[in-house]
């Protein structure tokens, strides 16, 4: 029998919570597209779209102990370098390609420079980071300045055995859980290798592993890269869905929210992303159909997390799910 | 020649003063946040909003005709047990966990986001202008300033000169630094730390609420006036070195002073951008700024 | 036909169709800021639709079918606009859209309204490309363009300072470099020469770091778009800073309005504009309008108000030719449009979807607008760029 640690049994009960939200967002997806309900449909969207960017934080938060307080830097990066492409070439895959590709360039370059610095200065610098590009964008007339760009087109996303219109509420909703869940599988498999467990290690331990042999500026830059592609790939999403995009989506309100997103739903475990984000989306729309004051309820929430709740809604429900899955596997 | 001294009579001095202004402004907002740092190790994320706080309890005292020379004593006062409070119940709640610089980062972002909220709740979105307390201008050099702009230079000035007297030359201000430089050691010499760390929070906010009355008549007020300076405070923090309080004055002056001479030749939106260029690159190159932090050295 | 003849054929059919059964009601949606720099404008936006929803809904409405107003805060922000816009028309299924005054949100509220398969106007927006290179089937404007407002106005700074040295300031976004692109192309035509140009980001508090340039610049003539509070900041803090001596202030037509001249106070006099409302003009039908906004409202309308209240009679009259609220046919009807407001006539150019007007020239004297000059509509609109459809 194969020996099953902490990590590894951690880590299924992350995967059985996103099937679990999978199926749920199969329910709501089938009951959305019956009753003809756009809104909704979008909106849910969206929540997925910047739960990929609250995974991205969680990558660095969560494994690395590195609090990015610009992370919205990438994710605005993917969302402008996707408008511009489907405004030239009206291809996902050109816009995906081109994104991944030119992410991964400005990831490596931005990690060089965030990772000179540890601790409460990374977050520092990464603010400082996404505030440059923030302002760069928000004066360069070319990528529209303060108003965006506006005019992306609609698309056709050509999946080789299906073709749907990134206009159509449900075919689209489906595709960005398919890209998320993708991500999320990709990011976990990741941390379940070697790489993923000196990640690990070297948050736990930092001075321990380079005498293992590895070097930790290595090990760091990897997982900053591959943060920004996630965030960036996210960001990618944005404008097939809203048709344009704008500055504020670098701005420090994004970074901020997905941090909340992440400390909410749970750091270090990867679903709690994807929940956060679902929940906090649902909390916006919930209370905000009350009141326009919905930011002190989530904000209050946010503060009864970093104080209570350390592992956040994750950490009442993942234990709970490891519990069940442990009894499951004894004979 | 004469063109040459026109142009800095004229176009050059004028626009280095409207600079000092930004420069006395920034620093005193900045001046509780490095004062926070360095003895508490707390990057108050909500600084901003604690600057709104104080301008937002003047326009109440003042809607109830109290003058505007009191509320720069009252405002402060007031402000001091809120400070406290906050330190108290909430930092102190999360300051002994391992990851103290996150958790209290993340602590006081959210009660930012919640205060801000709150000022949108009670004084709803739109900004009030309060009168300038001191309207007409002054002649210096041929050019027309307005003297308010040069109160808050006058005032700036002294307020600054006297934090770093109560700092550095004072009984009050050795216990801090004290405290700031070993807390163990301090506390074991009879120094009362718990109180030293809510004071410093406490008045740290204080300073911020009186920089959110005297710059009021300026900015107006707004529940989120907080965004617009913090980031140009924190700049002028981390440039200048978290904690130390000369950094702050000497990174403020500079920056603010860089900012209003490149405004002169290039689009005055671009020294956004420059500025927080700087405040990269010093984090890459020497991410304890220009000088200590307080308490060392 | 005059506004009277109008409201009289409004009664008359209401009576003719009385003995049909009351229909649902048509639902207009409005996003519109309700917040920050620009919420001055959204109230008389709002003020002014709301008028003549009232006055429309007490004549028995439109095909006596009453009319709802849905109301959304934009925020002046087009990120906020897209997703309020969307939401009117998929969640509250509106028939119609408008309110938009940050012309990038127009514009981008425009894409939204191409998607879902509806029409807007917007009765604020300045930017020429809005009905220009970037407009869209789906768009209209019933107020007056940059261009409209620039011709006028450089006609008469021509005869009023010829040859003038001209700065430049705008708000940082679309509008604003529209506007100074437009006036700057028309003055430089009547002998007028640039000295420079500088943008300011919207809802700048303290405009101070600016005045380097123009000082440098020595200029006669400052021109700017800035609107709302924003204006009420740029002259006041010129005034402190004794910028304004010997200096002629232009604007676009919203940046010095009824509502937020009392702010500006003095620092107002002077200031003129080219635009394509006042309340001080001389007709019947404007004396009316006034009247009743006033008792409404206690206060008096600006451009905004009234280009507001006019969009509700066009779009009445062209649901009544089209006979149905559908997209294509209310399009058809609203092309060519000529109907009634209290500027007076306006026509809807089929070619671009921009509204033709009379236009004026107002000048602020002792803190109250006074008609400087006229223009008509014709030559002021200048040609059609719009080539999509």
């Amino acid at each position: 029998m194969r020996m099953i640690d902490a990590l590894t049994r951690s880590m299924r009960a992350s995967h059985l919570l996103v099937a679990l939200l999978v199926a749920a967002s199969l329910v709501f997806a089938a009951i959305g597209a019956a009753m003809g309900e756009t809104f909704y449909l979008r909106l849910a969207t969206e929540a997925l779209i910047f739960a990929g960017l609250a995974l991205s934080v969680d990558i660095l938060l969560g494994y690395n102990g590195l609090l990015s307080l610009g992370q919205a830097l990438y994710f605005g990066l993917g969302a402008y370098l996707s408008a511009l492409v489907l405004m030239w070439v009206p291809s996902f895959w050109a816009a995906f390609a081109v994104t991944a590709v030119v992410s991964a360039v400005v990831g490596l370059i931005g990690g060089f420079i965030a990772n000179r610095v540890r601790g409460v200065y990374f977050a520092l610098i990464t603010f400082g980071m996404a505030q440059v590009a923030a302002k760069v964008v928000y004066n360069t007339r070319a990528l529209g300045a303060s108003d965006g760009l506006i005019g992306v087109p609609v698309i056709d996303i050509n999946l080789g055995i299906i073709s749907f219109s990134s206009a159509s509420p449900a075919g689209f909703f489906l595709f960005v859980l398919g890209v998320i869940v993708i991500l999320y599988g990709v990011t976990a498999y990741l941390l379940d290798t070697p790489f993923g467990r000196l990640l690990i290690a070297l948050r736990a331990n930092e001075r321990r592993v380079p005498f293992l042999g590895y070097r930790t500026m290595t090990l760091r830059l990897s997982a900053y890269v591959i943060a920004a592609m996630i965030a960036a790939l996210s960001g990618a999403l944005y404008p097939m869905l809203r048709g344009f995009v704008s500055p504020e989506l670098l701005f420090f309100s994004t970074s901020g929210n997905a941090v909340i997103t992440v400390i909410v739903g749970g750091v270090g475990t990867l679903a709690g992303a994807l929940y956060g984000s679902v929940l906090l989306t649902l909390l916006k729309s919930v209370v905000g159909s009350y009141t326009e004051h919905h930011v002190i309820v989530i904000g209050l929430l946010f503060m009864g997390a970093v104080i209570f709740l350390p592992r956040g809604l994750m950490g009442i429900v993942r234990p709970a799910v490891e519990r069940m899955l442990t009894r499951r596997s004894k004979p | 020649m004469s063109g040459a001294i026109e142009y800095f009579q004229f176009v050059l001095a004028p626009q280095m003063l409207i600079g000092l202004v930004v420069g006395v402004a920034v620093i005193l907002v900045a001046l509780g946040l490095t004062i926070i740092f360095g003895l508490l190790d707390v990057i108050n994320m909500s600084h901003g909003e604690f600057y709104a706080l104080g301008a937002f309890i003047a326009l109440a005292l003042a809607s109830i005709g109290l003058p505007f020379w009191l509320l720069l004593i009252l405002v402060p006062l007031v402000m001091i047990p809120i400070g406290y409070v906050v330190e108290r119940g909430l930092i102190q709640r999360v300051f002994h966990t391992s990851e103290r610089h996150v958790t209290t980062l993340l602590l006081t972002f959210g009660l930012g986001l919640v205060m801000e909220d709150v000022f949108r709740l009670i004084w709803g979105p739109n900004p009030y202008r309060p009168e300038t307390p001191i309207a007409g201008g002054v002649d210096v050099f041929g050019i027309f300033v307005p003297s308010y702009r040069l109160f808050l230079i006058v005032v700036g000035a002294a307020i600054i000169s006297a934090v770093a007297l109560i700092i550095y030359r004072t009984r009050l201000g050795a216990m801090v630094r004290a405290a700031a430089y070993d807390r163990h050691m301090a506390a074991s010499l009879g120094v009362p730390v718990r109180h030293v760390y809510a004071g410093a929070f406490a008045f740290g906010v204080a300073l911020a609420g009186l920089a959110g009355v005297l710059l009021a008549p300026i900015y107006s007020v707004f529940p989120t006036m907080g965004r617009d300076f913090i980031l140009m405070a924190f700049t002028v923090v981390i440039v200048g070195g978290m904690g130390s309080i000369a950094g702050a004055v000497i990174a403020g002056l500079f920056l603010t002073q860089v900012q209003a001479i490149v405004s002169l030749y290039i689009s005055p939106v671009w020294s956004d951008p420059i500025v927080f260029g700087i405040m990269v690159a010093m984090l890459m190159v020497r991410p304890q700024g220009l000088f200590g932090r307080l308490g060392h050295g | 036909m005059t506004y009277k003849t109008m409201m009289m054929a409004a009664l008359l059919s209401a009576t003719a169709l009385g003995g049909a059964q009351a229909a649902d009601p048509i639902k207009i949606g409005v996003v519109t800021p309700l917040s920050g720099t620009y919420a001055g404008i959204g109230q008389q936006v709002k003020w002014g639709l709301d008028l003549a929803t009232k006055e429309v809904n007490a004549a028995g409405g439109i095909m006596s079918r009453q009319i709802e107003l849905i109301y959304e805060d934009e925020e002046a922000n087009p990120s906020v606009a897209v997703q309020k816009a969307d939401k009117l028309f998929q969640s509250n299924k509106v028939d119609f859209l408008t309110g938009t005054v940050n012309s990038a949100s127009t514009l981008a509220v425009g894409q939204v309204a191409e998607r879902a398969g509806k029409l807007i106007a917007t009765t604020v927006s300045f930017a020429d490309p809005i009905t220009g290179d970037k407009c869209s089937p789906n768009v209209f404007r019933v107020n007056a363009k940059a261009g409209q407002q620039s011709a006028a106005l450089a006609a008469w700074l021509a005869k009023d300072k010829p040859k003038a040295k001209i700065f430049f300031l705008g708000p940082d976004y679309l509008m604003g470099r529209s506007t100074v692109a437009a006036f700057k192309e028309a003055a430089e035509k009547t002998g007028a020469t640039s000295l420079g140009e500088v943008f300011a980001p919207l809802d700048s508090k303290d405009y101070s770091q600016y005045f380097g340039q123009i000082r440098a610049a020595q200029p006669q003539v400052l021109y700017t778009s800035v609107a709302g509070n924003d204006t009420v900041r740029l002259l006041t803090q010129m005034q402190e800073f004794g910028l304004l001596r010997n200096l002629l202030v232009l604007g676009a037509s919203g940046t010095v309005t009824a509502q937020n001249i009392a702010a500006i106070g003095k620092a107002a006099n002077g200031f003129a504009t080219g635009v394509g409302y006042s309340a001080e003009l001389n007709t019947p039908e404007n004396k009316k309008f006034v009247e009743a906004f006033k008792a409404a409202y206690k206060t008096e309308p600006d451009l905004y108000g009234a280009d507001s209240y006019g969009l509700i009679y066009a779009y009445k009259a062209a649901v009544e030719k089209a006979k149905t609220t559908d997209t294509d046919k209310v399009r058809d009807a609203l092309r060519g449009l000529t109907w009634s407001t209290p500027q007076g006539q306006k026509t809807i150019r089929a070619g671009d979807h921009q509204a033709i007007q009379t236009m004026y020239v107002a000048q602020v004297t002792d803190g109250k607008f006074k008609i400087a000059s006229e223009v008509k509509g014709e030559d002021a609109i200048g040609p059609d760029t719009c080539t999509r459809f």
